[in-house]
């Protein structure tokens, strides 16, 4: 690993946890923790610029089998531009650590993204885990949704079939687009923890 | 490397060779074969069955170094296996009986699953008597995961003859169904005493009537407690309590807490125990 990348990695991780006071668990009904990061184009991010706004949070990593089904299906693409459509942010946040399954670099992903077709509002490039760690995040895909108070909606599986089976994906219940759809139209959300399925967040040792 | 294509022959040897070129060198994808880590077998503890059964058979995961599969309960990641048994009319296969499961992972991302062999077995019970032989089939839908998680899926066929002999021979795997029975989680004996209490974080288990080093609690429900957490025992004059941290995502009041103990990572009792709140 070549000094210029362990010194960017260095800056983000430092930026990261300067950024974070204290270490909150990310509870659903309570605020959620706001956070500084940066993404696969430079450009940094603060939860709390997102003010006024649905956030959408999705820990992924392209290796993992639970996350390449939501992937190789179109189906995590397809929810990115539908809800980005309706003014939701939508961040991708990759917390695989140097070294270990799905980390990789900001132009690596740019390209991922680009023959993916994926669309979300960016890529969060967390490889020192500060991030994954404040919202506790143990599996990808693992979702979370904050609304414009800044309160964390949902937390938990992207849906209710946890296998690893593209067929699985049509009829299951989708908890993402339930929770959003319920929300704008003004109603509480009806399922806002779920157990998160996919394979672990790979932090590093 | 510059390529002349003012000559059509040398060109297409230029092909030709880089065709080649790419096919022989590792790590192009689409020769290599998918590497497993795993090896599974549909095994039964007999050679042959009685005309009205039951007779117990299993699904034998053999494991590389390092990898494993899930419990019942997967933990934190992962997924349990799943088998789907095709049988002869009128059969009824039994649930899968699990044996205790060892902690997994490490950080904040802890699993309950099975490294290196595991047999999970069940019985197999006719509803009326068999003449001819038995034919079982199993589909198995599985993930194993190291640092990387690799799903797999493999259909296990089993013949059996029928025998109305008094003693049957075991087969080569009855060693492995004895040991794998010693691994089940048993009753709590009697003169044990358990009880539980919730608090604002954490349920705390309380025993009385028996003595350990070592426990660990490993829950049937998912979702309950931190799996990450550390498990304080803690004895006093009546015996002794384990402390299990809630999750954070729990915020349903739980009724009855279930799961299996270890005691000294040696004697393993099924729990079902009520809640009360403290």
């Amino acid at each position: 690993m070549n000094r210029r990348l362990i010194i960017w990695i260095a800056a983000v991780g430092f930026t990261v946890a300067l950024a974070l006071s204290t270490v909150w668990a990310a509870r659903v009904g309570e605020r959620a923790p706001d956070f500084t990061a940066t993404d696969s184009n430079g450009r940094v991010h603060k939860l709390s610029e997102y003010s006024g706004k649905y956030v959408v949070l999705e820990w992924h990593n392209r290796g993992c089998p639970y996350t390449a089904k939501h992937y190789d299906s179109g189906n995590m693409q397809r929810l990115q531009r539908e809800w980005t459509a309706r003014g939701i942010i939508w961040l991708t946040v990759i917390s695989s650590a140097p070294g270990q399954q799905g980390y990789i670099t900001a132009a690596d992903e740019n390209a991922f993204l680009k023959q993916s077709n994926a669309a979300p509002t960016a890529v969060l490039l967390d490889p020192t885990g500060a991030l994954g760690h404040l919202y506790d995040a143990k599996t990808t895909p693992q979702m979370f949704i904050i609304d414009p108070h800044g309160t964390l909606i949902y937390n938990g599986a992207i849906d209710d079939r946890a296998t690893t089976d593209v067929a699985d994906i049509n009829g299951a219940k989708n908890y993402v687009s339930l929770a959003l759809g319920e929300a704008l139209a003004g109603k509480p959300v009806g399922t806002s923890s779920t157990r998160p399925y996919g394979c672990s967040v790979k932090y590093p040792n | 490397m510059t390529l002349h294509s003012n000559s059509p022959r040398s060109a297409s040897l230029l092909f030709l060779a880089l065709a080649l070129f790419l096919i022989f060198t590792p790590g192009v994808s689409a020769q290599s074969p998918a590497e497993t880590h795993e090896n599974i077998q549909l095994v039964s503890e007999e050679k042959s069955v009685r005309p009205s059964g039951p007779f117990w058979v299993g699904i034998l995961f053999q494991l590389d170094p390092g990898w494993h599969i899930y419990w019942k309960n997967p933990g934190d990641s992962g997924e349990p296996p799943k088998i789907e048994w095709r049988l002869p009319p009128g059969f009824r296969a039994g649930a899968i009986r699990w044996p205790r499961p060892i902690l997994l992972g490490k950080g904040s991302v802890r699993d309950y699953g099975y490294e290196g062999q595991v047999l999970l077995m069940t019985t197999l019970q006719p509803d009326h008597p068999v003449a001819t032989s038995v034919a079982i089939a199993a589909t198995v839908k599985y993930i194993v995961c190291r640092e990387v998680c690799v799903p797999g899926q493999t259909d296990l066929k089993l013949l059996l003859p029928v025998s109305e002999a008094t003693n049957i021979e075991t087969t080569g795997s009855s060693k492995l169904f004895n040991s794998t029975r010693a691994q089940m989680p048993k009753r709590l004996p009697p003169q044990w005493n358990v009880s539980a209490v919730s608090t604002a974080s954490n349920f705390v288990l309380t025993f009385r009537g028996g003595t350990a080093q070592e426990m660990r609690f490993f829950p049937l429900q998912p979702g309950v407690i931190e799996n990450a957490a550390p498990q304080t025992l803690a004895s006093d004059k009546n015996g002794f309590s384990l402390t299990l941290k809630k999750s954070e995502q729990l915020a349903k009041p739980v009724s009855t807490l279930r799961g299996v103990i270890v005691l000294d990572q040696d004697r393993a009792y099924e729990i079902a125990v009520p809640v009360k709140s403290s």
